[in-house]
């Protein structure tokens, strides 16, 4: 069985055992803390979450994102029709610079990470997945998220339950 | 000349609907998938056979199985006829006509618009060709049933786990999807 091994959390402190770690502000400049990004087996802190292994890139430049959570004590099924109609809404609409679902079980959604850069931030704010839960639009210091081939489409589904999408293959492949 | 079954699809390398340079080989990675040429947004054959195709979307998305279309329209225009139709696939865009010129795939009798003779390839995943289909005329193309058919060989062939592993099977060691179903 092959998981991601690629975790991310919103932290309040820059973590000294994080694989990439850069400053965080709110739209409005307001300091929002430390995007965080690790590489291990095991779970970094009880808020992290599994991500698209390919979105760590230490080269990559400062970004926009929009991330998704789910309120705390909600939880809601990866396979729920909204979370599917938020991925084909994903496909259909002209790529971001990143994408990631958020896991932490084979079961449930647990947000996203949407990536813009230049043109496609202003994009940010119709991200489909905040149509499920809330998104903070945040910008992100260089040396964490990259960019991401868009997806190919037209597949929704998830490489194994415990591979966040939009990860394209299995790990036989 | 177009390739044909048993023969590797070439790996082109062209702009998608959003001006991303891609490469066949990523875009189809692990997953059996459709590619297909097509005339242009103009052509109602093409309309016509795209309805199909995104009636066969619903099904695609969740059987790990691809499609790619290909033309000879500019980015701008493949992301107008893509959003137009509803598909949420890759399209791919040969404006230069190089991989037209690469796969033989000129339609000759067209001096007008140069477009791609319409043809459809249903590939394994290391783009071996397992049927092509002629689409010069409508009735050349694959029916639905058929593109079903062609993914269930293909995902047959292709998936160590195309039978439903059993628990004597799991205390073999056989490989599996991680934790899903399939």
């Amino acid at each position: 069985m092959s998981l991601s091994r690629h975790w991310l959390a919103l932290v309040g402190e820059r973590p000294g055992d994080a694989a990439a770690a850069a400053p965080v502000h709110e739209a409005d400049g307001t300091p929002a803390g430390f995007l965080a990004i690790w590489t291990r087996r095991a779970k970094p802190r009880p808020d992290a979450r599994r991500i698209d292994a390919r979105l760590l890139d230490h080269e990559g430049a400062e970004a926009h994102v929009s991330l998704v959570r789910p309120p705390a004590g909600v939880r809601l099924l990866f396979d729920d029709v909204a979370v599917q109609h938020a991925r084909r809404a994903v496909l259909a609409a002209p790529p971001l610079d990143a994408v990631t679902t958020l896991l932490s079980d084979a079961s449930h959604f647990e947000g996203s990470l949407t990536v813009a850069r230049g043109d496609g931030v202003a994009r940010l704010a119709d991200d489909p997945f905040a149509r499920i839960f809330p998104a903070r639009l945040l910008r992100v210091g260089a040396g964490v998220v990259g960019r991401l081939p868009a997806p190919a489409g037209p597949v929704i589904e998830r490489y194994g339950s415990a591979q966040p999408w939009p990860q394209d293959r299995f790990a036989y492949s | 000349m177009a390739p044909a079954s048993g023969e590797t699809f070439p790996d082109l390398v062209l702009a998608d609907h959003a001006g991303n340079q891609r490469a066949l080989s990523e875009l189809v990675a692990g997953d059996p998938a459709v590619v297909q040429t097509y005339r242009g947004w103009w052509c109602p054959k093409e309309q016509a056979f795209f309805r199909k195709l995104v009636a066969l979307q619903d099904e695609m998305e969740v059987a790990y199985t691809r499609i790619v279309s290909i033309s000879i329209d500019p980015p701008p225009v493949a992301a107008a006829f893509r959003a137009g139709l509803g598909a949420r696939w890759t399209f791919l865009s040969d404006p230069e006509r190089v991989a037209q010129e690469q796969l033989g795939l000129r339609e000759t009798t067209d001096t007008v618009h140069h477009p791609y003779v319409p043809a459809v390839f249903t590939l394994f995943p290391d783009r071996t060709v397992h049927r092509a289909y002629d689409g010069y005329w409508f009735w050349g193309r694959p029916t639905l049933e058929e593109l079903r058919q062609d993914m269930r060989a293909i995902t047959r062939a292709v998936r160590p786990d195309w039978s439903a592993p059993t628990p004597s099977t799991r205390d073999e060691g056989a490989e599996g999807h991680p934790g899903a179903a399939p």
